[in-house]
Formats: structure tokens, C-alpha cells, sequence
């Protein structure tokens, strides 16, 4: 079963005035379940690509089915909505709020789900569990190496139990050891809970790691 | 809670800014709360003094004095008064109802004569207060002493010696007056022939009011009865213990005066302050402007830092979106955060408004004499409960509006440009 379905998709960025296509009529069908790296040199589109199918972009032409929903007609809350439920992300830069405490950063991403303080703090705690960091829930993330970081963000992104999970160059700022870790805990998680796992990269280690690896160049899919 | 608990780390996520923007919000509700409460003190004791030396809470006269008094004075005089104040001395809220009459005449010392106004008064109601006791300002302001008629030297009319007289400073230094000296008032009487009395100069009095004392004189009712050749009065000064209770006894005598068809008419000490009235109107306005301008200080302070803040959390709003915060949810952030920070700078502008405000009456501040008065006066500002309840919550309105724009600007980023931002 298809989980993201993208046809003829194309996105064009108006700089000043001249029109940039960092996607170029791309079809791609990612089924549920899939461990799947997005390969291609910076600037060659994968970030944009990552966007449209995480709902936060739209294509300027071309149709986006998201677990069955065309998403080019909805508006921004019903796209706030689908994330809240079914997409989580990862960032290169982890992306934590550093105000907050590692198991307050987990919480957040329960912020809209209908449930008491206790039981938010619960699933947190049992998410960084999972993610060996439990001992750090009170730490704030400037006082975590940055794989450690990456984990919480990861506890983060699994807390809300997505369908789908998206990483742009989740690695690309850890040492290399650690990278291969956090890939190797996504894969596990991929594993253990079926989530889809969308990640770019240009790491060719982490690249090797993936069940399918999609090639893009120049706002092109070359292979898939 | 959630959005309490992130607020306000966010708040305090740079400290030395929040306290720089936390200070402007306090400073300004110090100056709110110390300015009103120091105008009210003003506006309380001008209305005290003007009632305690002149007015009284309640003047009584007979019907048509107001509109036509002025002209013919001795046309509107009360006959039966003794029989009035008993009646009004009745009331519980009264302290006491004085008679008094008054008229214009020439005074002589012999070698000079000039013009004066007189008071017949009962000196055992119009109290005047010694030059000793108005040594301890504190003392002296409170309400029963302020704007008491001060004895400046020699002493108040006393006993009961119909022939003596006190003088207004002014009038006593034109006329070189000391304490024993004899003078002659000459004036007509009601019936309009010429009468003239020697009196004892007994002292001379200040009264707040510099051009009073510069023609008045004051002398024992009887004796400006006998001089005019009346057994009449002009008006009788009604005082109560609070001046609260003014509008309660000026309507229930008001019915008094309707049921048993008495010929006389009322005035409130409001209607006859009309420096007291349009003094009040000038600091209100004052105040107003005061307000608007720290608002205006204030709102930029916040507005700076909320902006401040909004672009240093670009990527961070980026995040909370991709998350499924709707637009809605991150402008309620920034708001939430503007008005916690009116709400802080609020309770703790408030707090040491009260208590600077509590410091500086405890310790008072001497006042120059105001213009056309005689003598400084000693400032004691008073925490007024409407002031400091409004202060702060005007507070956390600034602190909401100031966040306005910033928030919005928040909520209209674009996730992919946010997430982008570095």
C-alpha cells in the first residue's frame, strides 16, 4: 500500500526575479513501511522534495496523495492537522527547543494530542527510554553532545507514533560513528514499528543502510 | 501549562534583556501609581482646605441670594438662623453649622483708612490655628488643621469680648496693626445709614488664600450684627465629620427645606470650588497624558523585545509549525509571552509602587507654597486602590498590544523558509 503517491510534481522558487525549478516533474510512490534514503549532492532537491512530503510545501504543479489525501487542496490548518497526526521530522540541526528539558522537549510534540500532563510525561519518558537517554530527561540540549541531541529529536519524532518520519541529513552533523548509530536506531525503529523513514543524505555509509535509495539530481529523479 | 511553562522560560531566556524590558514596565507603573497617588493627595487636601477655611461642606442661604445676593446683599438675609441650626445640627453627620455675616466697609487707624471686607463669624466654631502648631507640617495636615486660618501673631478672637477684631496679614502689615491697637470700621447698615464701632486689634490670621488676607478681617458675629444693625445672618456654613456623607445631607436637607416649605436655598462645596473643580480637571488631564505617554514607552519597550525575540526563534517557530502548531497556536505564543511580561512587569511595578508610594508619605515631601497661597505644605502621596488595580492591568493590555505585531509576524512565517533560517 502507498503511503505518498507524487505525480508530475514541480516546484519553482521566485528569487528576485529570476525562477529557480528545484523540482522538475517528479513521480514517486513511497509505500508504507519503507526505509528509504534520498541521495543527490546539496542543491540538487532532495530538501524540497523531503517539504512537499512532509506537507510543509506545496507544488507549484503536480498532484500529492498522502495516505490517500490530495493534499494540494487543503488549507494551512487542515496541513497543520495531517502533521500533527501522522508526520513527524528530524533535523540536520536537531532542532530542540532549548528551553526546555530533554523529556519537555518529547513532550512537546504531544502538545495537541487530547491526554493529561501525567500521561504526556509518561510516553516521553518511555520514548527516551527507548532512545537509552532516559538518564538525561532532565538535561537541557546545550548540555547534550549532539548525538545525544539527535536521539532526543528522534524521541521527538516517534513519541506521536507517525506514519511517517521525515530526516533531512539527520547526520550530517555528527561525527561518523555517531551518524551510523542514529541511522542504525532508525532502522530499528522502522523495524520494530513499521514506521516509513524518508531521510536525505550524501553520506554513501548511511546511503548503503537504506532498503531503497532514490537518486536525485539537479530537481530530477535519475533512478528510484 | 505547557504554553505558561514555555513562556516564561522564554522570558528569562535572556536575562539581562527581560530585566531591561521588565524595568521599563515596573518604572513606568512606579510613576503611574506615585503621580496619581501624589495628585489625589493634592486634589484631597486642596478640597479639605478649601472646605475646613471657606466653604464648609453645605452653605445655607435664603432663597434668591445666589442669583440675586450680590447686588443686595442685605435683601437676603436668614431672620429665624438659630431655629435652622438647631434643625440641622440634628443630623448625626454634622459637626457643627456656623453663621456668619458679611460686609464691606472702610477701616481707619486714625492716620490711614482703607477698604476691607468683614466676617462676622462665631469663633467658637472657626477654629484658627497657632503659628506652634503649624511647626509640625505632619501634624498640621491632617484634615481637622489643614486649611485652618493660622494665627500670625497676637491670638484669635476670643471670649466674649464683643469689641475685638483679627486682621488678614496683608491688611494687618498695610495698616502697620499691632496686638491692643484701636481701629474704626465704618460701613452702613442694612437699613442703609452709617454706623461705626472702635474695636481691639487682637491678632492677625493667613489663610491660604493670599488675596483674602490682604482685605479681610474677621470679627464675633454679634458685633457685626450690632454694626449692621441686624440680628440676622448671611449664611450658615454647615460642617460634617466626612466629607462623604455631602451629598446624603444636602438631599435629605433639601427634602427638609421642601416638606416644611422653608424659604432658603443650598450649595454643595463643589458647586463653590471652582478653582478646586477646574485644578482637578487640569491634573486629570495631566494624568491622562501621563498615561498614554508611558504606555507609549512601554509598548515600544516590549515591542522591541518581542521582535527581538521572534527573530532570534525563526527556526524555532519553524519547528513548533512542522510540529502542527497552526499559525493561530504560535501567534497565541508570542501574545502569551507579551502578556506574561505586562503581567510580571505589572505585579512587580505595582508592589513597589505601594511601597515606594508607602516610603515617600511616611517621609513627606515640603512643598513650595502653591501660586496665590501663603505657605509650603508637605506633600504625603496616598496609594489610591483604583489607581494601582488599573495600572496594572493597563500593564498587561501594553504587554499584549505591544506583542501584537510581532506575534503575527511570527504566525505568517513560511516553515520551509523558518526552517531554513539560521
Amino acid at each position: 500500500m502507498s503511503l505518498i503517491q507524487i505525480s508530475n510534481v514541480s516546484r519553482t522558487y521566485q528569487l528576485n526575479s529570476i525562477s529557480v525549478e528545484a523540482l522538475k516533474n517528479v513521480n514517486l510512490t513511497v509505500a508504507a513501511g519503507e526505509f528509504l534514503a534520498l541521495a543527490g549532492p546539496s542543491g540538487s532537491g532532495k530538501t524540497t522534495l523531503l517539504n512537499i512530503m512532509g506537507c510543509i510545501d506545496k507544488p507549484t504543479t503536480g498532484e500529492v496523495l498522502f495516505d490517500n489525501i490530495p493534499t494540494a487542496s487543503l488549507s494551512n490548518d487542515q496541513l497543520s492537522d495531517l502533521r500533527a497526526e501522522k508526520i513527524s521530522f528530524v533535523f540536520q540541526n536537531f532542532n530542540l527547543f532549548p528551553v526546555l528539558t530533554a523529556v519537555e522537549n518529547v513532550e512537546y510534540a504531544l502538545f495537541l494530542k487530547k491526554m493529561t500532563a501525567a500521561q504526556r510525561r509518561k510516553e516521553a519518558e518511555a520514548a527516551l527510554d527507548m532512545m537509552g537517554l532516559l538518564h538525561l530527561a532532565k538535561h537541557k540540549p546545550l548540555e547534550m553532545s549532539g548525538g545525544q541531541q539527535q536521539r532526543v529529536a528522534i524521541a521527538r519524532a516517534i513519541v506521536r507514533e507517525p506514519l511517517l518520519i521525515l530526516a533531512d541529513e539527520p547526520t550530517a552533523n555528527l561525527d561518523h560513528k555517531t551518524g551510523e548509530e542514529i541511522v542504525d536506531l532508525m532502522r530499528e525503529i522502522n523495524r520494530q514499528k513499521k514506521t516509513t523513514f524518508i531521510f536525505s543524505t550524501h553520506d554513501q555509509k548511511v546511503i548503503d543502510r537504506a532498503d531503497r535509495v532514490v537518486r536525485i539530481w539537479d530537481g530530477e529523479i535519475v533512478s528510484a | 501549562m505547557m504554553t505558561l511553562k514555555i513562556a516564561l522560560r522564554n522570558i528569562f531566556r535572556h536575562k539581562a534583556r527581560s530585566v531591561i524590558t521588565l524595568s521599563t514596565i515596573v518604572f513606568g507603573c512606579v510613576a503611574l501609581i506615585f503621580i496619581g497617588g501624589y495628585f489625589q493627595d493634592i486634589f484631597w487636601k486642596m478640597r479639605e482646605g478649601f472646605i475646613e477655611s471657606l466653604s464648609g461642606h453645605i452653605q445655607i442661604y435664603r432663597r434668591g441670594f445666589n442669583e440675586h445676593g450680590r447686588i443686595e446683599a442685605y435683601r437676603y438675609l436668614i431672620d429665624n438662623y438659630q431655629e435652622i441650626k438647631e434643625l440641622v445640627s440634628d443630623f448625626p453627620e454634622v459637626e457643627y453649622v456656623s453663621a456668619r455675616l458679611q460686609f464691606q466697609g472702610l477701616m481707619s487707624t486714625g492716620s490711614n483708612t482703607i477698604s476691607f471686607i468683614g466676617q462676622g463669624i462665631e469663633p467658637q466654631n472657626e477654629r484658627q490655628a497657632t503659628i506652634e502648631e503649624t511647626q509640625d507640617l505632619r501634624q498640621f495636615m491632617k484634615s481637622k488643621n489643614l486649611g485652618l486660618p493660622v494665627t500670625v501673631f497676637g491670638t484669635s478672637l476670643v471670649g466674649d469680648d464683643d469689641y475685638q477684631v483679627v486682621l488678614g496679614r496683608g491688611l494687618a502689615e498695610t495698616m502697620r496693626a499691632q496686638v491692643d491697637h484701636r481701629v474704626t470700621l465704618l460701613t452702613s447698615t442694612v437699613h442703609g445709614a452709617t454706623n461705626a464701632l472702635d474695636l481691639n486689634v487682637k491678632g492677625a490670621f493667613r489663610t491660604t488664600q493670599k488675596d483674602f488676607d490682604d482685605i479681610s478681617l474677621r470679627l464675633p458675629l454679634q458685633t457685626a450684627q450690632s454694626l449692621l444693625d441686624t440680628q440676622a445672618v448671611q449664611v450658615l456654613v454647615v460642617k460634617l465629620h466626612q466629607t462623604e456623607d455631602t451629598d446624603k445631607v444636602f438631599k435629605s436637607l433639601q427634602v427638609i427645606i421642601r416638606d416644611k416649605k422653608l424659604n432658603l436655598e443650598l450649595r454643595r462645596w463643589e458647586d463653590m470650588a471652582d478653582f478646586y473643580n477646574k485644578t482637578a480637571e487640569l491634573f486629570n488631564m495631566f494624568y491622562l497624558v501621563m498615561r498614554i505617554v508611558i504606555g507609549i514607552v512601554v509598548v515600544l519597550g516590549i515591542f522591541n523585545t518581542m521582535n527581538m525575540s521572534v527573530m532570534e526563534r525563526i527556526s524555532e517557530i519553524g519547528t513548533i509549525m512542522a510540529l502542527g502548531i497552526r499559525r493561530r497556536g504560535v501567534m497565541k505564543l508570542f501574545l502569551f509571552e507579551g502578556l506574561l511580561l505586562g503581567c510580571i512587569g505589572g505585579a512587580i511595578g505595582v508592589l513597589m509602587g505601594i511601597i515606594i508610594v508607602s516610603l515617600v508619605a511616611a517621609i513627606g515631601i515640603v512643598m513650595p507654597p502653591p501660586p496665590g497661597t501663603t505657605f509650603s505644605w508637605l506633600s504625603t502621596p496616598v496609594i489610591v486602590p483604583s489607581i494601582v488595580i488599573s495600572t496594572f492591568f493597563l500593564s498587561v493590555f501594553v504587554g499584549g498590544v505591544s506583542a501584537l505585531v510581532p506575534a503575527y509576524k511570527a504566525s505568517r512565517l513560511e516553515i520551509t523558509e523558518a526552517l531554513r533560517y539560521r
